[in-house]
């Protein structure tokens, strides 16, 4: 049996109640849906919102260094925080909030594995109680873009012909649907997908618990099944580059791969690129 | 002044944890779904279907006022609180109230500046959905 090439990333609900008062560990919790973190939370869980905290408000772009040293330094986080995150829909934006987190170069940042769905399953307590941890003074050295790729990166990419994993709904990477099901305001003009990518919808990863598969499960889905070998250098996009961060996440960390980015820009970028190519 | 107005002004005046807060409020007072739709509910009726969420709305026309039963899950507290919202608005007014309700009304509360635009599409579609059946119910033209 395979093991997640690194497993310490990945830690268990018990592990996070282990922990709620430790404090060298932040709790964040980042979900789809803005107000589940006001229904209850982790002991002690911050929360951090992918799209009025993480996102500028003004240019399509993450906030910049400046606001994101403001906002963990009011949440409490401090450089050498450990940081675990969860949240609903199989982590899915709570791996969107850890890659951002990467991206400005955090470095202790793991994953609750299963999220607030498993951990509401168990029945675990939930709180209303917003935390309040004394304000730290978080310094951004250096910002990590290896892990991001833009559209040039892109082009680049595939004229190396290096693998591309699109993480969207077979319908949408077929270019049936402009957009995912229910979520039309992120259409583009043109529907397919880049060429020479491969389709394995994010969710593939995901247990019906909302943990992560395993690692055989994995390396059949996407080493086996799409041919992805060690030293690949990978790129991963979706819509908006939310459902690609989960993958990102469990290709870096699960799988090992070490080359992974996340074109953020994704469809609706690529599918609205004059001349840009597009395969069906 | 209309129900549905005097809403829009207190959510005007809310900035964006008074607007949770209110939201959170409607989303935990949710009427629960009277025991004679849990059938249909879970055979899948009366599901609006243009949203991810499952809604799940019931409409009567009684004595020419409207009345609203509805379903959303605890776990989908926005969706939730906006379906409350909407339930305690137009539980026994008019369908002409309903029907003169402003059209982009997730704007006027401004729930699309404070939560984000990316998220409102499935609220648009459910309030849209329960306005159009008002009206279909009820006849008018």
């Amino acid at each position: 049996m395979a093991e997640y090439v690194h497993p310490e990333v990945l830690v268990s609900t018990q592990w996070v109640a282990d922990h709620a008062n430790d404090p060298n560990v932040r709790i964040v919790e980042s979900d789809e849906d803005v107000l589940l973190y006001e229904v209850g939370h982790i002991e002690n869980a911050i929360k951090i919102d992918w799209q009025t905290d993480l996102q500028d408000q003004l240019i399509r772009d993450y906030i910049d260094k400046e606001k994101f040293e403001k906002l963990l330094s009011e949440k409490g986080i401090s450089n050498d925080s450990t940081v675990v995150f969860y949240g609903d829909k199989s982590n899915w934006w709570a791996c969107y909030a850890m890659w951002v987190f990467k991206l400005f170069g955090h470095e202790n940042c793991l994953i609750m594995n299963g999220g607030r769905q498993k951990w509401i399953e168990e029945e675990r307590p939930i709180t209303k109680d917003v935390p309040n941890f004394p304000a730290t003074d978080y310094k951004v050295s250096g910002t990590n873009d290896a892990i991001r790729a833009f559209r040039d990166d892109v082009v680049t990419h595939i004229g190396s012909g290096n693998p591309l994993i699109d993480v969207r709904s077979p319908k949408e990477f077929s270019g049936e649907l402009l957009h995912m099901e229910a979520y039309p305001q992120e259409g583009a003009l043109r529907g397919g997908h880049i060429p020479g990518a491969d389709n394995v919808p994010w969710a593939t990863a995901a247990n019906e618990d909302g943990t992560f598969k395993s690692a055989d499960d994995l390396q059949s889905i996407y080493m086996e099944g799409k041919g992805l070998k060690e030293g690949d250098d990978i790129i991963a996009y979706c819509r908006i580059g939310e459902r690609s961060s989960h993958t990102w996440f469990v290709l870096t960390y699960l799988l090992g791969f070490k080359d992974v980015k996340n074109y953020d820009g994704s469809w609706t970028e690529w599918g609205n690129l004059v001349k840009a190519p597009i395969e069906k | 002044m209309t129900k549905i107005q005097e809403i829009i002004e207190a959510f005007e005046e809310a900035d964006y944890q008074e607007t949770l807060a209110m939201l959170l409020d409607y989303s935990e007072s949710l009427p629960k779904l009277p025991e004679k739709y849990i059938e249909q509910r879970d055979a899948g009726f009366n599901r609006v279907p243009e949203c991810e969420t499952p809604v799940f709305v019931w409409i009567e026309i009684s004595d020419g006022l409207v009345h609203i039963d509805a379903d959303v899950p605890e776990e989908s507290p926005t969706v939730r609180g906006f379906v409350s919202l909407l339930v305690d608005s137009f539980n026994g007014v008019t369908p002409q109230e309903v029907e003169s309700a402003p059209l982009n009304l997730v704007h006027n509360l401004g729930l699309d500046q404070k939560l984000g635009t990316r998220r409102m599409f499935g609220l648009s579609a459910v309030y849209n959905r329960i306005k159009s059946e008002v009206k279909a119910a009820s006849g008018i033209q």
